[in-house]
């Protein structure tokens, strides 16, 4: 597992705490796995979690007019790289 | 195994459609509902799989499911499509609805907190989003829909209300993009409507009762609800023969509330309760559900249906 960096720790932190995932921790989430279907076995609701988990944390909107959404949302790395882009707090 | 309904072609072939289509616009309803009795028994004699469920289906509610029966089932299938140009080209007007719940519904369109409509593959939907466009003080709606799957129709149906067509989520996106979307309509305040009933491939379901058998729904309409804290309302639109319907909206929750430790227990409590309401519908009238395939996935030799947490 490559190492998170501090934005993609924070955001791995609140996506366990947004989803309530008990028994995993924000230490053992891969960067580069995706999050969805794969071991996390997140689902489309949970994206939806998340995504208003990062705007009320950012401050900005996950559009869904965005034709990148899919990778955008395919491992905390990208999604993670996409709000430090647009973040506004 | 039987195919599930997602993998059956539409029915009628383009030009069957396309000729059914204009005979309907150019000589009026009384005349192009002749055209249905060949139609009925074109699909009978030609679509088994469709024939076999409806027997099925028939005798679970109680119904006489014999050859006359199961005509007559289609029959009603085939008289809500050709309504559906009606209703998209004139409103309600020439039809007898009796509708119920509407009052209600604008109460929960005042709170403008949005509002998840859940129908079902029971009557017809062409009317109920007649209505609920038509309220006093309605604000837009959406519906999610898999554009895909009846591509002809969808194009001839787009051709009579183009601002019907662009109001559609195609269910059939990108699944991040299309629960943003419904979010994002509803933080709008908006309608949005979708058929609970059926699940998509990969989509997940679970088992409950339905007319004394557990069957598979699709979790997603309630753990969506459950997300946005917005009402639901279910709604019905049944075809009773003539020009008769009769629209039934009622307040289903007022906010789901899924507790993550109790998610299971709590989308059990949910959905066994929508699936009674539908099997009471169904049982006030046994020839409009739609749902020509092995609902009950009975045959499933491979878990179809009953897919795990996938998107």
């Amino acid at each position: 597992m490559s190492e998170k960096t501090p934005p993609e720790h924070a955001l791995a932190e609140l996506i366990v705490e947004s989803l309530n995932l008990e028994d995993v921790s924000a230490d053992a989430i891969d960067p580069e796995a995706p999050l969805f279907g794969g071991e996390l076995g997140l689902d489309s609701i949970d994206a939806l979690e998340i995504a208003l988990a990062v705007s009320r944390r950012y401050g900005f909107q996950l559009r869904s007019d965005n034709p990148d959404n899919q990778h955008i949302f395919s491992s905390l790395r990208a999604l993670s790289a996409h709000i430090e882009k647009h973040r506004v707090q | 195994m039987s195919e599930r309904w997602w993998q059956r072609p539409e029915g009628g072939g383009r030009v069957g459609l396309w000729l059914i289509f204009t005979l309907a616009r150019c000589c009026g309803r009384p005349l192009t509902r002749l055209i249905l009795y060949p139609v009925t028994l074109y699909f009978y004699v030609r679509r088994g799989q469709e024939r076999r469920a409806a027997r099925v289906l028939l005798a679970r509610l109680g119904h006489r499911s014999g050859t006359w029966a199961a005509m007559a089932h289609m029959h009603r299938y085939a008289s809500t499509l050709l309504d559906r140009v009606f209703f998209l080209a004139h409103g309600a007007r020439g039809f007898d609805i009796d509708a119920q719940g509407i009052d209600m519904l604008q109460e929960v369109f005042a709170r403008g907190r949005g509002v998840l409509l859940v129908g079902a593959h029971m009557g017809s939907f062409e009317v109920l989003r007649t209505l609920a466009l038509n309220a006093p003080d309605a604000p837009p709606l959406r519906i999610v829909l898999a554009k895909q799957q009846t591509p002809v129709m969808t194009r001839l149906l787009a051709s009579l209300a183009p601002q019907v067509s662009a109001d559609i989520i195609d269910a059939s996106g990108d699944p991040v993009s299309v629960v943003l979307a419904l979010s994002e309509s509803l933080q709008q305040g908006h309608q949005v409507a979708l058929l609970g009933d059926r699940g998509h491939p990969g989509e997940s379901m679970r088992p409950v009762p339905f007319c004394g058998r557990p069957a598979p729904f699709p979790v997603g309409p309630w753990t969506l609800a459950g997300a946005l804290g917005v009402p639901v309302v279910l709604c019905q639109g049944l075809y009773l023969g003539g020009n008769r319907y009769r629209v039934v909206f009622e307040l289903f929750a007022d906010r789901v509330e899924l507790p993550r430790k109790q998610r299971g227990p709590a989308l059990d409590a949910l959905m066994t309760r929508y699936a009674a309401r539908l099997e009471y519908f169904a049982r006030q009238a046994p020839c409009n559900w739609f749902n020509f395939y092995d609902f009950w996935d009975e045959d499933a030799d491979d878990g179809a249906g009953d897919g795990g947490r996938g998107l």
